[in-house]
């Protein structure tokens, strides 16, 4: 026998109470850290997948939109632009690199993007086999790609028009695979990458088509400055660039310039609202589930007083009696840690499991060591706190009087 | 051996001053004190437990003045020297009946083995109950729990408060007896406050207040 087992032998004689203690107190942790753990996975994944992006040209219209869309793959392009722009932009002294995309199409719902070998390098993508793209309609699947399509290399496939599935706007023209790139847990993992001349020759077959002009397909020999591209993916080579680009293409081109770390601040700074008003929500539970702690036992701590003065009597000291009443918060606190945690993880496997079929998108759960520790902290500090104003009658406790009374 | 020396006692809301006679109990020694209802039995009874601190006076037990003792100091004593029976007997109520006595043996800082606890319960015909919760025990079972918690761990002094009061005459000698033989089992002095006068006949020594 010891202070611990009393301690949770009085806590299973009013399982009732335990439990809305642990329940509550649980959903509160379970809130707290999935939320903040959740937060900080998504924009450590978005900024990963930024990887050495600098600045991102397109056409004319919402910039978060241009990011989100040609740095992230989940919204619709803006429109396009001239290739010729890309060779202009590589010219610039400021840039390092510019790398092209152009997109479109897609394959069961993955998009089909055309750009250079650059392309991969941007998400450090290595190839787990085959060879990377060297011709026309040849492709390298990203690794998500490979596996939900079970598609290996030499496979072909027919793309659809549009970034969605559907199989009414089918192209003519089948596309091979090449190779398939090893996960990296960036956007490139859902991405099908093929050269820019496959979408170009994709389209342009089909122009020629609705025109009905049946004059020999010129397309091969036809120049790159005359085709268009959804956008260009650049990096500088000093912050001067960065400084002066997007200024002067926004304001002496047809074009934009985006840049994606402060468009997805912007966005975070939106979604931050919808998560300080989850984790205020998780606060005034975890404030709540505190009252009920301390509701709970000073409750016990009232109705077994005369349980306490008798143990007094047995020769336990008031420290004792502390030690036991503490120990039971103590119990229910660290049973709520360890489900709210529980319920974390499950709420965000769920969570992990929903972003990935809608956006194809794998996200890595991080931990932020120093955040989790300052809400389990917090946690046990508040609980602390209510179980301290619970215990506190001991100590005007009339061992004499109670023993009296109850005679 | 329990002395008392010019006990007084007043409560904090109330003008009344108790003023005991004092007592004198050699080893083994039983004492009965008689008195009416606010006599002052209880408060006497709680001055000689160290649950009150006296006014004036003085309670020694073995040559220890125990008001002399800090808070922790009397707990300890209290928890190793002393069993208390009350009238309507309680227990803790989240615990069975065999985790109540380890658990006043826990607080006694005492140690003894679970056949010696087995041999305790069968002699208070409480083996049935061992495991039972202290919400299934009936009165009786109860009160027998009360003298077994009050002498579990060998005391010096068996105090009981009022412990036949609520009792039909058959159930009054069978805990007296009860009470006497576990005393004398442990050498301890038993004192046996009451107003109920079915008793007197137990005692050698009576006290009335």
């Amino acid at each position: 026998m010891n202070n611990w087992i009393i301690s949770i032998k009085n806590l299973l004689h009013k399982p009732l109470y335990a439990f809305l203690s642990i329940f509550s107190l649980s959903i509160s942790v379970g809130l707290l850290l999935g939320i903040q753990q959740l937060d900080t996975s998504i924009q450590n994944q978005f900024t990963n997948t930024l990887g050495n992006i600098e600045m991102v040209v397109g056409a004319k219209g919402s910039p978060l939109q241009l990011v989100l869309s040609s740095v992230l793959h989940i919204d619709n392009p803006t429109g396009n632009v001239k290739y010729s722009e890309v060779e202009k932009l590589k010219k610039n002294p400021l840039i390092k690199k510019a790398v092209p995309i152009s997109y479109g199409d897609n394959f069961k719902g993955y998009r089909i993007v055309g750009s250079t070998l650059e392309f991969a390098k941007i998400y450090d993508a290595q190839l787990l086999k085959g060879k990377e793209v060297e011709n026309s309609m040849e492709v390298v699947l990203g690794n998500n790609v490979a596996q939900k399509l079970n598609l290996e290399i030499g496979d072909t496939f027919i793309s659809s028009h549009g970034l969605t599935e559907n199989a009414i706007e089918e192209h003519k023209q089948s596309f091979k695979v090449v190779g398939i790139y090893k996960p990296t847990y960036k956007v490139i993992d859902k991405l099908i990458v093929t050269n820019l001349s496959s979408i170009w020759d994709v389209h342009h077959h089909e122009e020629e088509e609705e025109e009905e002009v049946h004059e020999a397909h010129e397309h091969p020999t036809q120049k790159h400055e005359d085709k268009e591209v959804t956008s260009i993916l650049v990096s500088f080579r000093n912050p001067m660039g960065l400084m002066t680009m997007p200024r002067n293409i926004n304001v002496n081109s047809n074009m934009q310039a985006a840049l994606p770390k402060y468009e997805l601040d912007r966005l975070f700074r939106f979604t931050g609202v919808g998560v300080k008003a989850i984790s205020w929500i998780a606060y005034i539970i975890l404030l709540i589930s505190c009252i009920t702690i301390f509701i709970s036992l000073y409750k016990m701590v009232k109705e077994r007083s005369f349980d306490l003065a008798l143990m007094r009597t047995y020769g336990a000291s008031n420290f004792q009696l502390f030690r036991i009443i503490a120990f039971e918060g103590i119990v229910i606190v660290f049973i709520s840690l360890f489900f709210g945690f529980l319920f974390a993880q499950l709420g965000l496997y769920f969570i992990v499991t929903l972003f990935k079929s809608q956006f194809q998108q794998d996200i890595i759960l991080t931990y932020s060591i120093k955040q989790m520790l300052n809400n389990i902290l917090i946690v046990i500090l508040i609980a602390m706190v209510s179980i301290l104003f619970a215990i506190f009658p001991l100590l005007k406790m009339n061992i004499s009087k109670i023993l009296s009374d109850e005679k | 051996m329990v002395q008392t020396n010019n006990l007084t006692f007043k409560y904090n809301n109330k003008e009344a001053v108790f003023q005991f006679p004092n007592i004198t109990l050699q080893e083994q020694e039983s004492l009965l004190i008689l008195g009416k209802s606010g006599i002052g039995k209880t408060t006497l009874l709680h001055l000689l437990a160290g649950l009150l601190q006296p006014t004036s006076g003085s309670v020694v037990i073995d040559e220890l003045d125990i008001n002399a003792l800090s808070h922790s100091q009397l707990d300890n004593f209290r928890g190793q020297n002393i069993g208390l029976v009350f009238q309507k007997s309680h227990a803790i109520t989240s615990l069975s009946v065999y985790d109540n006595l380890k658990a006043r043996l826990f607080f006694s800082k005492k140690n003894i083995n679970r056949t010696e606890i087995d041999i305790l319960l069968e002699q208070l015909d409480l083996t049935n109950t061992k495991y039972s919760t202290i919400n299934e025990l009936s009165e009786g079972q109860l009160q027998r729990l009360g003298i077994a918690m009050a002498v579990i761990h060998g005391p010096k002094i068996i105090l009981a408060d009022e412990p036949t009061s609520s009792l039909d005459n058959e159930n009054c000698s069978i805990v007296m007896h009860l009470l006497q033989q576990q005393a004398q089992k442990n050498k301890a002095n038993l004192i046996v406050i009451t107003h109920d006068a079915r008793i007197t006949s137990s005692f050698k020594n009576v006290l009335t207040l």
